[in-house]
């Protein structure tokens, strides 16, 4: 490796589908870091979920190699960061990292909501920004027009901005060039005492975790007692590498240098995104600020389809938290659904993925809640209590007030589709905080509960915007709220698992709907069923199955009784998969339809 | 279940707990009804020689097991098909031969199905003369053009005159009957039926909600004009009320009858007693197994012929399925069942007996006249999860 003057350590940073793991990829192949092929080949065989949706979540970082223009060898060490709005906090401390980054903005699309959130991302890092205007290949890329809104949105110097094709590599020794050229080298006392930055980890089973380290001060190697210093560990360390991309061990990393350690760590949750790694036995004064715990934003019940597969579901949570801090769980028991578990996640996608996860990798079929944020409770006794589940809110009689969290929204889209923006927006409790015209295209800002976020927003604002309107938003803060809960009951008796709690002003709209659909799916029953939503003990909306009124099969012909027999047990083996709330049978096809609303 | 390709391989030996019932499957209609689903096929007398003695090889095949000697059968029930399509003489030989094999109890019920449009005087008096006591009467509806929608070959007016007939030729226990849930029939078209065939004064009446089986022309071609349930339901309880107030007692889901006339040989089956099949697609009921005939009439003949038993199908019923199947029949009887027999279903009885389906007295639990309507959905219930 180079030394520190010759280091260069950067992100790319970009809107989704703009290029990124293109550029990426080009960068690794014209370092000859890996030939292109191979590079994707190593991608695919780390996470093809990810592949397969478009989405990076995580990519690898790696060491590149180059010979500048001065004739001197440098190392460029790409550090990459998540792909997506769940995974901001990692995108903070992968852009802490480092000095620099890359924003790649797609030549034809123009500016979008990910790019700007990156961009203040990047900002905050005090990272040196090289805008590059990507695709330019195609024939509807607007260069000059992208140029004007990297100068108008982002406040950047247009000029600056690098046009390439990532695809056809137009450009990219420019990008290589002005690497080494407009971002700085670390600084760093390679004397002082170790101080290291934890940007990323993942588990190997005969390792441990692998951790991603950015060494600030000092130098770690080999046999040093690591201190973790969020939470007081010592580890010996075991070995000290580069990613060249594949791990390659070195004597050690110095300040400035980017690379892994390991060092018998169990758990990637034990070493943390954002954690700092010192010299247990001469300690830097004080760690990296703004560490903090990811914290699940979303929540949902999983519950095997089988009851018998509860444990499997237990251990497959397992193994897959060995390798993502940010997902939590505990036991959890549904009335109605049986056995499973409160899992927290990212975001959305955050659960998306560790459903899809446990369906595929771990051949599980699972129920899930509709998903719920966390909300804090504040009781009449002045108290404070966080509640993840709706069916776990105090009685009303104790309850003081509720804070629900919010976030701060960010959508582009073009200007003809700012009304149904504004009535979607509304309709989901936004409210606005600022518009912004930008030629064609406009720049919003709502404050959302994001209660509301994480249920149908995202594919509605898609689908009114014929796709063209991007998001990104970021959390706020509690805010009191008027929320209740909604519970549905059957004859009287409470369903747990599809209680929910939301705005009293949806309330009405809410309990219709789902008291709608509960009585199109319950069968009836020899009496009748009443379908009700109720806040506290005030029916907001009823239904009803009526009684069957006969089932009778009034011949038994010629004393056959064995078929008579069969029948009836025909109709016994269909009630298997039935629930019991109260005495009311509910097939589970009837939670299922009900959760996916 | 178990299904043997070899019937011999299960042995019927009869527990001789009561006397035996004896089911004896006429297969042949001189036209099938658009609602029949059962074993039947088009009458032709050579066919109905070649059957009849195949038949009375069957019993004679059956008398030769080591304990015919020793059972007394105490209800013969002629079914079909149309039974009344058999001559007097040829139901005299059927019946010696059974007396001969087996003992046939003196006081035997002998009931023979039959249609109105076969149904003469001399032959109702010659039945009566062969041994038979029990005329039923499938009078099905006393509207005409339904009976015409139904596929039947009488009228309203030689129903009510093949009634009578059998009444002078001195059958003194008379069943009639009916099907509600008929295309197109409403409410006070069903009473007229009911109130027209009590009128004639029958010991015992049955009327069976229509349903359409797999097998039927309806099923496969479909029906218009359907009743709703409402509809269907609301004939239910008329019926029972006019069955009442003339004097019927409702002692089984579907069955009427006047005091002392219930059917003795379907009380066989309600009661899970024992019953021999005789004839094509016939079930049979002996010491834990039920058993059924094959169905088809040819099949039936060549296996007499080759000298083997006709069972097509057999099923040794586990400790769980007999006790279910106490259960599940014995409601189907006003009598009920011992309380004991439903004691681990405590809270479903409970429930039931809130909902007015069930009532408990002197020990014993009945289904009540809304319980009958309901009774699939509660046997369900009284089954034992399979294994
Ligand atoms: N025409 C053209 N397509 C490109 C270029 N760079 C990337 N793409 C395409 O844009 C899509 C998204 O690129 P990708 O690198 O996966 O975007 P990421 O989501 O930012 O990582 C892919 O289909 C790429 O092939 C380019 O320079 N020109």
């Amino acid at each position: 490796m180079a030394p520190p003057p010759r280091i260069r350590n950067f992100s790319i940073v970009a809107h989704i589908d703009h290029g990124k793991s293109t550029l990426a990829d080009r960068l690794l192949a014209l370092t000859g870091a890996m030939d292109p092929k191979k590079a994707v080949d190593q991608v695919l065989d780390s996470m093809d979920l990810e592949r397969e949706r478009g989405i990076t979540i995580k990519q690898h970082t790696v060491c590149l190699p180059n010979r500048a223009r001065d004739g001197q060898e440098y190392t460029l060490n790409l550090i990459d960061t998540p792909g997506h709005v769940d995974f901001s906090y990692e995108v903070s401390r992968s852009l802490a990292a480092c000095e620099g980054a890359l924003l790649i903005v797609d030549a034809a699309q123009g500016v979008e909501a990910q790019t700007l959130a990156n961009f203040f991302l990047a900002l905050e890092a005090n990272l040196t920004i090289i805008p590059v205007i990507n695709k330019i290949d195609l024939p509807q890329a607007d260069v000059e027009g992208t140029r004007r809104q990297i100068a108008e949105i982002l406040g950047l110097n247009a000029d600056d901005a690098i046009p390439i094709s990532a695809k056809v590599g137009t450009g990219v020794p420019e990008v290589l060039e002005a690497i080494v050229q407009r971002i700085p080298p670390p600084a760093g006392d390679a004397a002082a005492p170790l101080k290291a930055l934890v940007f990323d980890s993942f588990y190997d089973p005969y390792q441990g975790v692998v951790v991603y380290v950015r060494v600030f001060d000092g130098r770690v190697r080999r046999g040093m007692p690591a201190l973790l210093m969020s939470n007081g560990r010592v580890y010996e360390v075991q070995q000290v590498g580069v990613f060249t991309p594949e791990m390659k061990p070195v004597e050690e990393l110095s300040a400035g240098q980017v690379g892994y350690l390991t060092a018998g760590i169990k758990r990637v949750a034990d070493a943390k995104v954002g954690e700092t790694i010192t010299d247990a036995l001469r300690p830097t004064r004080a760690p990296f600020p703004g560490y903090r715990d990811a914290k699940p934003m979303v929540f949902a019940g999983l519950y095997p389809v089988e009851d018998t597969a509860y444990q499997s579901l237990r251990d497959a949570l397992e193994k897959l938290r060995l390798n993502d801090s940010a997902l939590t769980f505990e036991p959890e028991t549904s009335m109605a659904l049986g056995y499973g578990f409160r899992c927290g996640f990212l975001g959305l996608l955050h659960m998306e993925i560790v459903q899809e996860r446990l369906e595929r990798e771990f051949g599980l079929t699972l129920i899930i809640t509709s998903p719920s944020v966390r909300y804090r409770v504040v009781t009449t006794g002045g108290e404070t209590v966080e509640i993840d589940n709706p069916s776990r809110l105090p009685p009303i009689g104790e309850i003081d007030h509720i804070e629900e969290p919010h976030v701060r929204a960010s959508i582009f889209a073009p200007t003809e589709f700012m009304n149904p923006i504004y009535r979607l927006a509304q309709d989901k409790r936004g409210e606005h905080r600022s518009l912004e015209y930008l030629g064609k295209r406009v720049h919003i800002t709502f404050d959302f509960p994001l209660a509301e976020i994480i249920v149908d927003f995202y594919d509605r604002l898609k689908s009114i915007s014929k796709g063209y309107a991007s998001l990104d938003y970021d959390f706020l803060e509690f805010r009191p709220a008027d929320l209740v809960k909604l519970d549905l009951l059957l004859n009287g008796d409470p369903v747990d698992a599809l209680s929910v709690i939301v705005h009293r002003d949806k309330a009405y709209e809410k309990g219709k709907a789902l008291t709608e659909k509960l009585r199109a799916v319950i069968p009836r029953q020899l009496f009748e069923v009443a379908i009700q939503a109720a806040i506290g003990s005030r029916v907001i909306a009823r239904e009803t199955v009526k009684a069957i009124r006969k089932n009778v099969t009034a011949k038994c012909y010629g004393g056959d009784i064995t078929r008579k027999r069969k029948l009836l047990e025909q109709q016994k083996e269909g009630k298997k998969r039935m629930k019991q709330v109260g005495k009311v049978e509910v097939p589970q096809e009837a939670f299922l339809s009900v959760l996916r609303s | 279940m178990t299904r043997s390709d070899q019937p011999s391989a299960v042995s019927l030996q009869p527990t001789g707990h009561h006397p035996l019932g004896a089911y004896v499957h006429i297969p042949f209609c001189r036209q099938r009804c658009h609602y029949c689903s059962f074993n039947t096929g088009p009458y032709r007398p050579a066919a109905m020689d070649r059957f009849l003695a195949a038949l009375l090889r069957e019993i004679d095949r059956g008398g030769e097991a080591e304990w015919a000697g020793r059972v007394t059968i105490g209800t013969v029930f002629f079914g079909g098909g149309t039974p009344s399509l058999l001559e007097p003489e040829e139901l005299e030989t059927l019946l010696d031969r059974l007396g001969k094999r087996f003992a046939l109890a003196p006081s035997a019920e002998v009931t023979v199905e039959c249609n109105p449009e076969s149904l003469t005087r001399d032959k109702a008096e010659g039945y009566r003369l062969a041994g038979v006591n029990r005329l039923s009467l499938g009078v099905q509806s006393l509207d005409a053009g339904l009976l015409v929608r139904l596929g039947r070959l009488h009228s309203p007016e030689e129903a009510r005159r093949a009634f009578e007939a059998a009444r002078d030729a001195g059958v003194d226990n008379l069943s009639v009957d009916l099907i509600y849930g008929l295309p197109d029939l409403d409410l006070p078209g069903w009473e007229a039926t009911v109130r027209g065939a009590l009128a004639w004064g029958p010991e015992h009446l049955s009327a069976y909600g229509l349903t359409l089986d797999e097998g039927s022309r309806w099923h496969g071609e479909g029906v218009a004009g359907l009743p709703d349930e409402e509809t269907v339901t609301a004939q239910y309880w008329s019926l029972a009320r006019l069955a009442r107030e003339a004097g019927y007692e409702h002692y089984e889901i579907s069955n009427y009858a006047r005091h002392g006339f219930r059917s003795r040989h379907n009380q066989v089956y309600w009661r899970a007693e024992e019953y021999l099949g005789l004839g094509p697609g016939a079930c049979g009921f002996l010491g834990g197994v039920r058993y059924g005939n094959v169905k088809p009439v040819e099949r039936y003949c060549a296996m007499l012929d080759a000298g083997t038993l006709p069972i097509g199908t057999h099923e040794i019923l586990t400790a769980a399925q007999r006790k279910a199947e106490r259960r599940i029949l014995g409601l189907r009887l006003s009598d009920g069942v011992p309380f004991a027999w439903l004691e681990d279903k405590a809270p479903l009885v409970e429930s039931w007996k809130e909902l007015g389906l069930l009532e408990v007295a002197d020990d014993r639990c009945r289904l009540t006249e809304a319980g009958f309507l309901l009774s699939d959905s509660l046997f369900v219930e009284l089954l034992e999860p399979r294994s």
